[in-house]
């Protein structure tokens, strides 16, 4: 679901775009999709996860930093090919989305997300929570995320982060 | 045998005493044999609470370029002790445990930021930048009724302040009274490898991160004294030859084999004698965006990547151009925080900085290596809890401790274990 901002006045088709992007996203992840994930930033993007203490500081260090989408696929491919990690199932849920702004570089969007981790012999636990900061384009007639913040509110990542927020 | 064997059995068993409680003996005379229970044992953990966190080493505690200025503080887990580290109005940096001294409170909640005193929220005693009882409320009573006794000395309750040093932008501080100078603890070797990359030019922090491990912290320190293992887990490096054992390499050590440096230089991705034995080299697997290893030499001399450990709790990492302290804070037995604060030069171009923030990707709880040694710890320690009684072999490269001109050893480990073992008494 998106929600706007009051005052801004978003068409019926523009939302329903937006839902289908916000939607696609969380199911390429949930699905343990990656190689869909990537197809859904403009290139170059930005997309980056970090702790709530460096962006309130204004401290540029992510865990995860990208820059285009060449960068989104090495990091699939890396994960398929080359780290280590025990098998998990993490499943988001997205709340609805909220249209902050409409400007010449795009759509402004934030939503909340928290992150459910279920690995083998555990009871699933909340990994993560935060927030999502958006810019979202139109890439000839796709919606496509530009930037992706994702905000996570505590200082601590249990064990590892392995698949993207 | 039956379910009731078995009960009679147990009827008549002598029952052992608890296991923490029985003798401990190390496996060998040496120390190329490490007794699971060092990782398990809460009697254990709490000695080296005592004896190693709280004792008289130097323990890390922060860079001075989180607090540059009067005022300045910066919350830190020295062991499982809290400290403030702040800068006083001298200018100068006290580390002050974070612990009132009338009901044990903590006085300071906040990871970072400036304040003029520390007030404990319960019963607002207020202290100064140095850890001096300033004032408490009602100290003479009310209308003659009630107060402090007359005796009271203010000046004998303020918060506990530890012995602090510092080199080159580097914060350590001890519970104890450390009788060496930071320069003959770390020795010359060492402090050698310290001032590559501390070399008296200002610091920038550029970021946190922190990750919760379900293991020993020791693990943590083995992992980046066992360059064997990095040849052969971590895909991501050896492919890319930032860090594989048919490369130019050493493990050195301070006199004690507390301390210890990984030394390598960077290689490139070809197939070779060495690369046909780990299953672990990709030579067909490229980067889409060459961006993310683009590393530009900025140190003297050849090596492209020095992780040193420093006893007892942080790891210096130096990875191309990606650098980070990480602090390492044991919680209990099984757990430990993993506390990375990145930094960079102030003279580091845009360019330089953009690299060291790329090059992150690698390290960190997501970083496309450091990723594996996490997950690596869990499952040690998963297969370690339960088998107490067993024993992990530390033998690779031989069962002494020598500085080595290569990787296939096990040596620095070995250090760690013979100075760990003089300390611990066990």
């Amino acid at each position: 679901m998106i929600a706007a901002a009051p005052g801004l006045d978003v068409a019926l088709d523009l939302r329903a775009r937006l839902v289908d992007l916000y939607c696609a996203y969380d199911n390429a992840l949930n699905d343990g999709d990656l190689e869909r994930w990537p197809e859904l930033f403009a290139d170059p993007c930005l997309y980056k996860v970090m702790p709530r203490e460096n962006y309130d500081q204004g401290l540029p260090i992510a865990v995860i930093y990208c820059e285009s989408r060449d960068m989104l696929v090495d990091r699939v491919v890396a994960l398929r090919e080359t780290a280590l990690y025990a098998p998990r199932i993490v499943r988001r849920i997205t709340s609805a989305a909220c249209l902050r702004s409409i400007g010449e570089d795009g759509l402004r969007l934030t939503a909340n997300f928290a992150l459910f981790q279920t690995t083998q012999d555990r009871p699933s636990e909340v990994f993560l929570c935060g927030r999502y900061q958006d810019l979202v384009v139109d890439d000839g007639g796709v919606l496509r995320f530009a930037e992706r913040l994702c905000i996570y509110d505590s200082t601590i990542v249990p064990t590892s982060l392995v698949y993207p927020v | 045998m039956d379910s009731s064997t078995l009960l009679a059995t147990a009827d008549n068993a002598v029952e052992p005493a608890p296991r923490s409680q029985t003798a401990r003996a190390w496996p060998d005379d040496g120390c190329s044999r490490v007794p699971n229970w060092v990782y398990t044992d809460p009697d254990i953990f709490v000695r080296e609470q005592n004896r190693i966190f709280g004792a008289n080493d130097w323990l890390y505690v922060c860079l001075e370029a989180e607090i540059p200025s009067q005022g300045d503080f910066k919350r830190s887990q020295l062991g499982n002790r809290e400290v403030v580290a702040v800068r006083g109005g001298d200018g100068a940096i006290n580390v002050l445990v974070n612990r009132c001294a009338h009901r044990s409170m903590q006085v300071c909640t906040a990871n970072r930021g400036s304040t003029k005193e520390f007030v404990c929220p319960y019963h607002q005693w207020t202290y100064g930048l140095a850890g001096d009882l300033l004032g408490l409320p009602f100290r003479r009573g009310y209308r003659g009724q009630g107060g402090m006794p007359a005796d009271f000395r203010p000046e004998e309750h303020g918060l506990q302040r530890l012995a602090v040093t510092q080199r080159h932008g580097v914060v350590f501080a001890s519970f104890g009274a450390p009788n060496e100078a930071l320069e003959t603890y770390l020795g010359d070797r060492m402090l050698g490898y310290f001032d590559r990359v501390f070399d008296g030019r200002d610091l920038v922090v550029l970021g946190y991160m922190r990750q919760r491990i379900p293991s020993n912290w020791k693990l943590m320190f083995e992992n980046i004294k066992d360059p064997y293992h990095a040849s052969l887990l971590h895909v991501f490096l050896v492919t890319f030859g930032l860090f594989r054992l048919d490369q130019q390499s050493a493990v050195e050590m301070d006199d004690t084999g507390r301390h210890a440096v990984l030394v390598s230089r960077k290689g490139v991705q070809e197939t070779n004698e060495a690369t046909a034995q780990m299953r672990a080299f990709k030579a067909n697997f490229s980067l889409r965006d060459k961006r993310l290893l683009d590393p530009v030499r900025e140190f003297p001399g050849d090596a492209t990547v020095v992780m040193q450990t420093l006893w007892p709790n942080l790891i210096v990492q130096q990875q191309s151009n990606t650098l980070a302290m990480r602090q390492i804070v044991p919680l209990d037995a099984q757990k430990f925080d993993l506390a990375w604060t990145f930094f960079g030069y102030a003279d580091d171009s845009p360019e330089m900085r953009q690299r060291r923030l790329r090059q992150a990707n690698l390290m960190g709880p997501a970083g496309l290596v450091s990723l594996d040694d996490s997950e690596a710890m869990l499952l040690s320690q998963a297969g370690i809890d339960g088998n107490d009684e067993e024993t992990c072999l530390v033998e690779m490269g031989g069962r002494a401790v020598t500085n080595e001109p290569h990787m296939v050893t096990e040596t620095a480990i070995r250090g760690f274990y013979q100075h760990y073992r003089s300390v611990m008494g066990l």
